[in-house]
């Protein structure tokens, strides 16, 4: 029985502890356990040789500090080639002919990800993919990835592992007592994912005792179709005599982990304080044994990093604003790279809940695998919500099912053999559940009969990619029944023809039925009902579109989905604050005069709401757009700027003014045609510089820049000297604002001073941050420091004003 | 776990508006404006953070000009004056944790203000842990006089030191803090610190 065998039967036994036995044979606090194995490769040898004859059958190599983040390369392939061959002369001095393997053993790296960290996710890839190569090159059985407390780095390590061997891979986190990772992981995310990508066991170590891990290996179980394994803690650790000990001992450690073994757990092992005396007590008292047989999971699943749902049982709301085809906002903004506003649209229809993202940035003139791919990550910062990657292109799904941290819902692939050779191996690669259109070469079926042929031909399709029917959902293609009568019906027919044939789930963008025709979401609100009640799984539609919203929730409180009504009546109660907010003209009242003061007054105030109101009122009235920027805006903020470098207003007011500005300012955007209104003072290049995450100060500067009429071209935090470079030489920038927060940051700010001015010497650099000085940022070479944000407000100006 | 590490059960730490508005830079003695979105902030922190903490209690030695910390050894003065009389010190490492710091990065989103105030409640909320912390080790320790906390890039203590605190502490590992490439903590809303430990002089 090969390796991937025996895992797959059970029970299998790993081994138990190694820094605690390290330490009793010499090893000292602090020091490397992987780097001292160099030296005294004999302790190593004789502790898995005592595991092996506990009854381990496959012990775990001492490298689990082993990566090139912190060893050179030849130093990690000298630590990597020892290791191994300590366990391989382990498992061959015991000479009874038994079978015995030997993992390598891969820890965290000890950087954390992107978007939470700086490490970018192919340099964490790469570096495992070293280390799994000198794992291959001396003869390892397979690789086992552990102790990983964020499934951003466990997914890198995993990837890497199956790109560059065959060997089975093993993956464990270390979840805390709420049963998440550290970074916010569930079982039942992290299982996805890991399985979706090819991992041949999925389990936990680490953090805490057999009991407390049990209900975490419970939901591993009821998750995964693939082995699950388990290495607890010998309990939790206490101090007794100025030492640290741990509280269960090897027989209360194997009654509590025996039963699960009943309930499907197959590989079994300990982690921190657990000898091989933990193991051999294990492996007797489960001594005849065996696991029932791994369940497959016939779920449709989808997941982010911290969570997963279940496509097919309720209808999920798939929001479809991030999506650029017919909404010329979003497509300037994709067009000019500002990220926020992508970012806002995320949050927006979460907030109106949305329950899964789709994501679109397709639109000429941008190159969408690498905006996919940038996307994809930020929008992973700021929502947990599953993403449904929408693009045409093959090579942006590649990009960004890399870096999608979770099992992604694929949007799409069709019935075409091209479209079908080009998706499909990038579904068996990377996971994912995956919409197909039911389309071939011949276009769309007129029937419903011709549409389900097309959903068996792509079963089959896929199934010669083991892709199973529990990743693929149809959409039936909703048509514009302004141009065909039938066509809606066909749709649905079809929708419910494949449901009940096949039984996948299904899709359908609902918005299209009702094109070209008034009233737009009566129709569409119907139709969705319909869709709903012929079996829809999820429905692509505009969350922030009231009528919809109530006809999703209506469904559901009429099929027994909604406890107590709870959920319609929130939504009736939510109803007021969904309509678009008209304004209550005449309520202020009064004479143009007060209405301006009030302005001001709102302005300095902070009042948003109240700011935004009267200078609609007042363009309403007739007031001209350039001077309630001039009469009223500019000089709010400028009292607000006096008072706070006369320290009598301070940032939180400062800021409050700065956001009312903005406020009555987009009103006067969306009325004047006269552009004029806000031409622009310049363009400020704003970016923390590289190495660098702190952005707080930075975005108050933008925000009081952009009160103050410039136009700012913000960059982000990390930003390296050449990007920074690049935009300013693009936008023929006078201005360049740079912020760093920390000392080691320094010397990035002024490596980016010095490209600036060498290479663009039209450009004045303006620093600021919490470490600089006037003196410091002389020594730099900026031409002007700014203490605070009206700081530099005003050295902008100056710049302007010098330059004119 | 390493050998010595402790882990402390920190609980929930309670939001203070107070506190709060001084970590975005309002004085006491000001008012706090009145749109400022401090409800809509607390209710989207609620649930979000998770203090942790690791401890280790170290003796301390000193070697001419050098301090030995038992984890690294240094020659800075701040430090040395900071450490005066005592024998032992306890290094540590708090965390408000990864949650904390995805809704600052949503509430910076959504508007400057928002985002000034969430970044205000990660470091009320991660100081306040410490606080915590000092208090739970001050009553473990009844016998000890503890000084204030020192950390690395305080005065003249280098931040280099973080890397060998990170080690020390194992915190990848036990509270889920590691470091960038320039030394950032990530989670952001992070403290690692040193506090001395003195024998406490009868009254």
């Amino acid at each position: 029985m090969n390796l991937k065998e025996l895992l797959q039967k059970g029970p299998f036994f790993l081994d138990g502890g190694m820094g605690t036995l390290l330490q009793e044979r010499g090893l000292k606090p602090g020091e490397a356990p992987e780097k001292w194995g160099m030296t005294h490769p004999d302790v190593i040898t004789d502790i898995q040789r005592n595991y092996y004859e506990a009854g381990t059958d496959m012990v775990l190599t001492n490298t689990f500090g082993v990566h090139p983040l912190r060893y050179s390369l030849s130093e990690c392939e000298e630590m990597v080639r020892t290791a191994i061959g300590c366990a391989d002369q382990a498992r061959k001095a015991i000479a009874d002919g038994k079978e015995r393997f030997v993992a390598l053993d891969i820890g965290p790296c000890g950087r954390l990800l992107k978007p939470l960290g700086n490490l970018d996710f192919e340099e964490a890839v790469q570096g495992f993919a070293e280390v799994v190569r000198l794992g291959v090159k001396y003869g390892a059985d397979c690789v086992f990835i552990e102790t990983m407390n964020d499934g951003a780095e466990a997914r890198a390590a995993l990837l890497a592992a199956k790109e560059n061997s065959d060997l089975p891979v093993l993956v464990s986190c270390a979840y805390g007592a709420d049963g998440k990772l550290m970074t916010g992981g569930t079982p039942e995310s992290v299982v996805a994912m890991l399985e979706s990508l090819g991992a041949d066991a999925v389990g936990v170590n680490c953090s805490l005792g057999p009991d407390a891990l049990a209900p975490i290996v419970e939901r591993y179980l009821a998750a995964a179709s693939i082995p699950v394994l388990m290495k607890p803690n010998a309990g939790l650790p206490q101090e007794k005599d100025g030492k640290t000990v741990y509280n269960v001992g090897p027989e209360e450690f194997s009654a509590d982990i025996v039963p699960l073994i009943e309930k499907g757990l197959r590989i079994i092992g300990g982690c921190c304080g657990t000898t091989p005396d933990f193991i051999r007590a294990v492996k007797n008292a489960s001594a005849g044994r065996v696991p029932p047989a791994v369940e497959k999971k016939e779920k449709t699943i989808i997941a982010s990093r911290g969570h997963a749902i279940e496509l097919g049982k309720d209808p999920v709301i798939i929001g479809e604003r991030i999506n650029p085809t017919g909404k010329k906002r979003l497509r300037k903004a994709l067009e000019e790279g500002d990220m926020a506003y992508v970012l806002n649209e995320a949050i927006v229809q979460e907030e109106h809940g949305a329950e899964v993202l789709d994501v679109n940035v397709g639109t000429p003139g941008v190159d969408e695998p690498a905006l996919l791919e940038q996307a994809v990550q930020e929008l992973q910062a700021v929502t947990d919500l599953p993403l449904q990657l929408d693009t045409s292109d093959p090579e942006a799904m590649r990009r960004a099912l890399r870096v999608y941290n979770g099992k992604a819902l694929i949007n799409s692939v069709n019935g075409k053999q091209e479209v079908m050779d080009a998706i499909f191996p990038l579904v068996k690669k990377y996971g994912g559940a995956v919409v197909a259109l039911t389309l071939d070469e011949a276009g769309i079926p007129g029937t419903a009969e011709g549409r389900l042929a097309i959903a068996e031909k792509i079963l089959k399709e896929a199934a010669k990619y083991g892709i199973g029917p529990k990743d693929i959902l149809f959409d039936t293609l909703t048509m514009t029944v302004s141009t065909d009568g039938n066509a809606a019906k066909v749709t649905l027919d079809a929708l419910k023809m494949i449901r009940e044939k096949t039984g996948c789930g299904t899709v359908l963008g609902v918005s299209n039925v009702s094109f070209g025709l008034p009233v737009r979401e009566v129709l569409g609100s119907v139709f969705l009902t319909l869709a709903l009640e012929n079996g829809l799984s999820g429905a692509i539609m505009n969350p922030l579109n009231e009528r919809m919203m109530g006809a999703m929730i209506s469904f559901r409180t009429l099929t027994g989905r909604d406890e107590n009504c709870a959920a319609y009546i929130q939504y009736a109660n939510d109803l007021p604050t969904m309509q678009a907010v008209t304004p209550a003209a005449g309520a202020t009242g009064g004479a143009k005069e007060t209405e301006a003061k009030g302005l001001r007054r709102a302005v300095v105030k902070g009042l948003c709401k109240e700011a935004a109101n009267l200078t609609r009122t007042a363009l309403e009235e007739g007031r001209d757009s350039l001077d309630l920027v001039k009469e009223e805006i500019i000089p709010a903020l400028d009292e607000v700027g006096q008072g706070f470098e006369a320290k009598k207003i301070f940032l939180p007011q400062l800021m409050m003014s700065a956001e009312a500005a903005e406020a009555a300012v987009a009103e006067i955007k969306k009325k004047a045609a006269n552009q004029d209104a806000q031409a622009s003072k310049g363009i400020v290049v704003l970016a923390t510089v590289k190495g660098d995450i702190h952005d707080i100060g930075k975005n108050i500067v933008k925000l009081l820049l952009e009160n103050y009429g410039f136009t700012v071209a913000d960059l982000g935090k990390d930003v390296p000297p050449e990007t920074v470079l690049e935009a300013v030489e693009r936008l023929h920038a006078p201005i360049c604002g740079l912020s760093a927060l920390m000392t080691t940051t320094v010397p990035a700010m002024a490596e980016t001073v010095k490209l600036v001015h060498e290479k663009a010497p039209w450009c004045k650099v303006m620093v600021g941050g919490a470490v600089l000085t006037e003196e410091y940022a002389r020594e730099i070479g900026a031409d002007g420091y700014g203490k605070d944000a009206m700081a530099s407000v005003r050295l902008a100006e100056r710049y302007m004003q010098e330059q004119a | 776990m390493k050998e010595g590490l402790r882990l402390a059960e920190l609980g929930e730490i309670p939001f203070d508006e107070k506190e709060i508005l001084r970590y975005a830079m309002l004085p006491s003695f000001a008012p706090a404006p009145e749109e400022l979105p401090m409800k809509e902030c607390l209710a989207a922190a609620k649930g979000a953070v998770q203090c942790r903490a690791v401890w280790c209690r170290y003796p301390l030695k000193r070697d001419g000009e050098e301090l030995d910390l038992g984890f690294a050894r240094t020659t800075s003065r701040g430090l040395k004056e900071h450490l005066e009389g005592c024998d032992e010190i306890i290094l540590f490492a708090c965390t408000a944790g990864a949650e904390m710091d995805r809704r600052i990065a949503r509430a910076k989103l959504q508007s400057p203000a928002k985002g000034l105030l969430m970044h205000a409640i990660g470091a009320q909320q991660v100081e306040g842990g410490c606080d915590r912390l000092c208090r739970q080790l001050a009553e473990q320790f009844p016998d000890k006089q503890l000084t204030d906390r020192y950390s690395p890039g305080y005065g003249d203590l280098p931040l280099e030191m973080q890397k060998d605190v990170m080690t020390a502490l194992d915190c990848g590992r036990t509270v889920g803090i590691t470091l960038t490439d320039s030394l950032l903590m990530t989670p952001s809303k992070s403290v690692t610190a040193i506090i001395g430990m003195k024998e406490r002089k009868p009254e």
